[in-house]
């Protein structure tokens, strides 16, 4: 425990429902012809739920704008799921592949980058956390091969220096077991309630007897009482035992940014087919330092902290470990003359 | 498809156009659910494992005769850590299991693989008489991982690697592919996931499962592959490979031609024993039934209750 090394984050993964391609193809074709504007999408994810795998961001037929009225009122019946907390998304679809290897994937990644930066500086993070975890898909839909060539990112702000690890242990190990069982009580509640179920960032509050209470980061203030216990949660995806996963990342720069903490107790949230499992959850201790050259300023909102000084990201997904766009072919279920005929 | 199974396809579809869905209860008699009946089900499913969720689908394909926004039924993102051939083997070698029916076990079919023998279970598994899918597919192994694979005319995206362009940081974990710790001392990678929905079948009015399955690297799996994580008794008789009722595309799914009858069976068993089942805990029964079919994809159906009302 005593060699201090940074936190080394799990990243996000991707997984594109067959749904998802469809409703794009019929986009291309029947709505937006060579108009190549982004458009904005939504993922979806949920806290790991199984010891030996992570959860994906997932991106499905439902992750496009809704066509129609009937459908957004479905959308609003979806509000709350569970098992879709949603993710907001930008799709850049080129006309071309050509184009698509042309995409200045840099500054793409740093549009959105910038996007988390400003709302942790507005405080619209604060107020709706979801959009801390954000996402770039750019594309090219080879709709006569019925093709799909892709690339995502998932923008995160580099601290720079890097964020370091003073403890990170298993989740019931960290808390007594009187906390252990206060803190799944109020773990499950959160996530059984439609109304916070899909708000993957919140605040563990836990009292000097033992009693633990999850409230939304917008609380951070009125939980500060002396021997209360502060973790900051989020719905991990990953599975590891000895990583956080991605969306800490953004949460330590909000932290950072918003309270000026320099060191940061967090829970990556985890559960077992739908309930907390501390066994799996990990509790962590990260030391953030701002540079020291600028240190002195961040009193008066300049330095690192300042709006203005956007930092650096990272975040395109790897492919089997390269650094490759995907692609997949999905001339088998998308012909149109077999599709024709199931149709007719 | 093979012809036959089309022709069942057309003629089932022209019934259940024709015919209103069941409204009348005959869960106990003939092991059945009619359409409230399935919504209460799945209503419990969902509270009870609440890795499922009721889903809309497909606008375009919703039934007139479900509400609008429980359509259907789906776990995502399932581990299946081996495939279920090679699990077989194993089981056979350790003299394979039987129907359990004992008083602590309340006649649960096993959830792992099926006897060699099957003097009693044969007339358990539903059988595919008309609709056996092609042989072709023995050829299983052959098919690449997944659809991003077959096209020849996909370039091979090394050449398009950017190293310089694309930004990592010390605080990022290096990516394996491998989502698992893998329990062969070889390194091919099993770890596979999937979606498994449940749907409501109107013709044999029970419930139905389908499965989508993604590769280790997360792309879609080819739904012959599909077959490889299905018990291999049922692998080729009663897992077809159909448009699914409410999502787009291809996917594995378990014909339901016999499940009413199996499910009445296992509903006989629960009160030979005194137990009243209840239908609200259908389903649940009814995925212990499917775990035999595919023993090693890893969906919640946990039960830590009781299953009627006047057990014991």
């Amino acid at each position: 425990m005593a060699s201090e090394s940074i936190v080394v984050f799990a990243q996000f993964q991707s997984a594109v429902d067959e749904g998802f391609w469809h409703r794009l193809s019929s986009l291309k074709l029947n709505k937006l012809g060579i108009d190549d504007s982004p458009i904005p999408i939504t993922g979806f994810y949920a806290p790991c739920s199984h010891p030996q795998v992570s959860n994906h961001l997932t991106l499905l037929a439902e992750s496009f704008p809704s066509e129609s009225n009937e459908q957004s009122s479905t959308a609003a019946t979806s509000g709350g799921n569970r098992n879709r907390c949603p993710v907001p998304g930008i799709l850049y679809n080129t006309n071309t592949i050509e184009s698509f290897h042309a995409l200045d994937k840099k500054s793409l990644l740093k549009a959105e980058a910038k996007k988390i930066w400003d709302d942790i500086h507005t405080g619209k993070a604060v107020e709706d956390s979801a959009v801390l975890s954000r996402f770039l898909l750019i594309s090219f839909a080879d709709l006569k091969k019925w093709t799909f060539h892709y690339w995502f990112a998932f923008p995160a702000l580099v601290l720079d220096p890097p964020a370091t690890l003073v403890d990170l242990r298993r989740a019931s190990q960290y808390f007594s077991l009187e906390e252990a069982k206060s803190v799944s009580a109020a773990c499950n509640e959160w996530r059984n309630s439609s109304l916070t179920a899909d708000v993957p960032f919140f605040l563990v509050c836990i009292d000097p007897n033992s009693l633990a209470t999850v409230k939304h980061i917008k609380d951070w203030e009125t939980c500060q009482s002396d021997g209360n216990k502060l973790l900051f949660g989020f719905y991990d995806p990953c599975h590891l035992p000895n990583n956080p996963g991605w969306p800490l990342r953004n949460f330590l720069a909000l932290i950072s940014v918003r309270w000026n903490l320099k060191s940061v107790r967090f829970l990556c949230y985890r559960e077992n087919r739908g309930f907390a499992d501390l066994g799996l959850s990990l509790v962590g201790e990260a030391l953030i330092t701002v540079p020291q050259g600028r240190a002195a300023k961040t009193g008066n909102g300049l330095g690192w902290r300042g709006h203005q000084c956007l930092p650096n990201a990272v975040g395109w997904e790897q492919n089997k470990g390269r650094q490759v766009s995907r692609c997949i072919s999905l001339a088998k279920s998308m012909d149109p003359t077999r599709l024709a005929i199931s149709a007719a | 498809m093979v012809l036959t199974q089309k022709l069942h396809e057309a003629f089932k579809g022209t019934v259940e156009r024709i015919t209103g869905p069941r409204t009348v209860s005959a869960f106990k008699e003939k092991g059945v659910l009619s359409v409230s009946e399935f919504v209460i089900a799945g209503d419990n499913l969902v509270s009870k494992c609440p890795t499922w969720s009721w889903e809309s689908g497909e606008p375009n394909k919703r039934k007139a005769y479900l509400p609008p926004e429980k359509q259907f039924l789906i776990t995502r993102n399932v581990p299946c850590l081996r495939r279920a051939a090679s699990v077989e083997e194993e089981y056979e070698a350790a003299g394979g299991e039987v129907l359990l029916d004992n008083e602590d076990n309340d006649g649960w079919l096993a959830t792992h693989g099926k006897p060699k023998d099957k003097s009693d279970e044969a007339e358990n598994l539903p059988s595919m008489e008309t609709l056996e899918i092609s042989s072709k597919n023995k050829t299983v192994k052959s098919i690449p991982s997944h659809f991003g694979d077959q096209d020849e005319d996909i370039p091979d995206m090394a050449d398009y690697e950017e190293p310089d362009n694309i930004e990592t940081d010390a605080a990022t974990l290096p990516s394996t592919y491998l989502v698992a710790e893998e329990p062969d001392d070889d390194n091919i990678l099993r770890t596979r996931t999937y979606d498994v929905s449940i749907t409501y079948d109107k013709y044999y009015q029970t419930p139905r499962v389908w499965l989508t399955g993604y590769d280790e690297s997360r792309m879609l799996l080819q739904p012959e592959l599909v077959l490889e994580d299905v018990s291999q008794d049922h692998a080729r008789k009663t897992v077809t490979i159909e448009d699914h009722p409410h999502l787009p595309g291809k996917h594995a799914s378990v014909h339901p031609c016999r499940h009413g009858a199996v499910m009445k069976k296992i509903i006989d068993v629960l009160m030979s024993h005194g137990v009243e089942p209840e239908v609200d805990k259908y389903l649940f029964l009814f995925l212990k039934f499917v775990a035999s079919v595919i023993p090693t994809i890893e969906y919640d159906y946990t039960m830590d209750f009781d299953l009627g009302s006047s057990s014991n």
